[in-house]
């Protein structure tokens, strides 16, 4: 659903923040994202971490909303 | 209930007769006759003047009548109770038979077609294979043999090991792990878009026992996916209709269907006794309630999920790179529920459901085989359709998780330990409960019978959870919505949370239309 809300699936960007909630403030204001923050969860170099870990340059990010259908 | 159904007709009449007597097709269907039956469907078995290739002129056939009429009752007492409201006859006729004479009939009625066909196939099947009866040939040449009908399906059919030489010919498999699939018991709960695909194969590859789980009849709408069913099976359980389907497909293994509904109370007996476990439903209430059985009971559990596109692929097993209550902490299930977007209508594409389907078979037969690595199970693997790409997210398990955390002081249930039946309801226990507020959950695009709202039901955006925790706390709510799933998850949800007097309508709510579609 950020995919379908972004456009796009990979975003390569240069950025100031500090930990993957601070990257996602700032998607959500570029790309108009209106998922809530909270019930995503994030990985950072294909490990989950959580939304206040910090993030160090040339790092992967993925947002990961809930899915259940079946 | 439908055993004491079947019980209760029991009473009335015979469900199986041996007859020597030639079988009378017209009284037989009389007796079939009810009011509320729309179809009846008749199997007639006759006598003929060929068998393998040689010309028969007559048949006798001969039954251990005692054994006979206690199989033959099983089986028809069986039948009925994988069709539920399917009322089912059947005479099997002994002694001397000339060709063209009738040697087997069997007549279901039911008020729909669907069942009926469906029914009536799998009694003929089941009397072909389990019958004690005997039949002996008498050929043009005045030659004769008995033959034992069970034993010439057994000698004519596909065996086994002719049926898996593809697959017990790979080294990582064998002949010991075609046994070790013979023996394992593998559980399917939600025969849907995953669940359809991930049967075929787990069917296909011949683990031995299958126990199917889904509440849920077929719809037109799944045929795009749910590769299991056809247009004939539409109003069927997909339990039932997925048990023929798959018995076609495969006659060495056990197969279970049982329609009904996973359930807090139900979810620890129907995972115990199995090898493994696939989560093929389509919601997190249910996921997570089978998510703690499996792990109370230490059963490894292979979970997926599909959004559109893409979906997620999951093992979980105790101890083993943390639980789902690691990845979501304490997030509302609701709120998962609710964000996730799954309710009945959602857009689906059907290659990528069944993809994951596929590689839930592939995890479950690996676990079975000892094939699977920690590689591939600490993982959560993100499949996504559109760019052909798998990303694999490593797991670990949070200290702190309050289910998983302390190995030695495993507290499974954090959940699913409260009681969530008596959350649906039928028409006549809603008029039972006297005034309630009834809400029509509306998805964005959807609108409520003005009729409706006009006698009091209040239509509430399907996301709007706070509004429906504010109306809870008021009295006695029940929840409908346009297909029925999403109310039945929600209201279940809100039961977990801890509210008392939350219900939702058993079935689709026909007040609620969309300009959607």
């Amino acid at each position: 659903m950020l995919r379908e809300q972004a456009g796009k699936s990979v975003l390569d960007l240069t950025t100031t923040a500090a930990t993957p909630a601070e990257l996602y403030r700032e998607l959500q204001a570029s790309h108009a994202l209106t998922f809530p923050a909270t019930l995503l969860r994030v990985s950072i170099n294909e490990r989950y971490v959580t939304m206040e870990s910090p993030l160090q340059p040339g790092d992967r990010v993925v947002f990961i909303p809930p899915v259940a259908g079946g | 209930m439908f055993r004491g159904l079947s019980s209760l007709s029991a009473l009335f009449s015979t469900l199986f007769e041996l007859t020597t007597q030639p079988i009378d097709s017209a009284a037989l269907r009389a007796r079939l006759e009810r009011p509320d039956a729309g179809a009846c469907v008749v199997f007639e078995g006759w006598v003929r003047n060929h068998h393998l290739g040689k010309p028969v002129t007559q048949l006798e056939y001969e039954a251990f009548d005692d054994m006979a009429r206690i199989e033959g009752d099983a089986i028809v007492t069986e039948t009925e109770q994988h069709h539920p409201g399917c009322t089912i006859l059947c005479v099997h006729r002994t002694g001397t038979l000339r060709v063209g004479e009738l040697a087997v009939w069997i007549g279901v009625v039911s008020a729909h077609r669907a069942a009926a066909f469906l029914a009536c196939r799998e009694t003929i099947e089941e009397i072909k294979r389990r019958l004690p009866v005997w039949k002996k040939e008498h050929h043009l040449d005045g030659a004769a043999e008995w033959v034992n009908c069970t034993t010439e399906a057994a000698a004519k059919g596909p065996q086994p090991a002719d049926y898996y030489a593809r697959q017990s010919s790979l080294p990582e498999v064998s002949a010991s792990g075609q046994e070790q699939l013979a023996k394992a018991r593998v559980l399917v709960v939600g025969i849907g878009g995953l669940g359809c695909p991930a049967a075929l194969y787990l069917t296909g590859a011949g683990a031995g026992h299958l126990t199917l789980v889904d509440a849920g009849r077929v719809e037109l709408s799944n045929l795009h996916r749910q590769v299991l069913f056809t247009t004939d099976d539409l109003g069927a359980p997909k339990t039932a209709a997925a048990v023929t389907a798959l018995r076609a497909r495969n006659p060495f293994i056990q197969l279970e269907g049982l329609a009904t509904e996973l359930s807090a109370s139900n979810a620890r007996a129907l995972v115990a006794g199995h090898t493994v476990v696939l989560d093929c439903t389509d919601n997190f209430a249910t996921r997570f309630i089978l998510h703690d059985a499996c792990l109370a009971a230490g059963v490894p559990l292979v979970q997926a999920a599909v959004h559109r596109f893409e979906g997620t692929l999951d093992v979980f097993r105790r101890g083993d790179g943390g639980c789902l209550h690691c990845q979501w902490k304490s997030r509302p299930i609701a709120e998962l529920d609710t964000a996730a977007g799954n309710c009945a209508g959602a857009p689906v594409f059907g290659p990528a459901v069944g993809l994951l389907g596929v590689m839930q078979a592939g995890e479950a037969i690996k676990i079975i085989l000892g094939l699977e690595t920690a590689e591939t199970h600490r993982r959560t693997h993100l499949v996504n359709q559109l760019d052909c790409s798998v990303l694999s997210i490593a797991r670990e398990a949070d200290p702190a998780c309050p289910v998983c955390g302390q190995e030695e002081s495993f507290q499974p249930a954090v959940f699913s330990n409260q009681p969530t039946d008596a959350v649906l309801l039928s028409l006549d226990e809603m008029a039972a409960l006297g005034k309630v507020q009834m809400v029509a959950l509306l998805e964005p695009g959807e609108s409520l019978d003005p009729a409706r709202s006009a006698t009091g039901t209040l239509p509430v955006p399907v996301g709007d959870i706070a509004r429906l925790r504010e109306l809870a706390a008021l009295g006695p709510v029940i929840l409908t919505c346009r297909h029925g799933v999403r109310s039945a998850a929600i209201a279940r949800l809100l039961r977990l949370e801890g509210a008392t007097g939350i219900y939702a309508m058993a079935g689709s709510s026909a007040a609620i239309g969309s300009s959607r579609v």
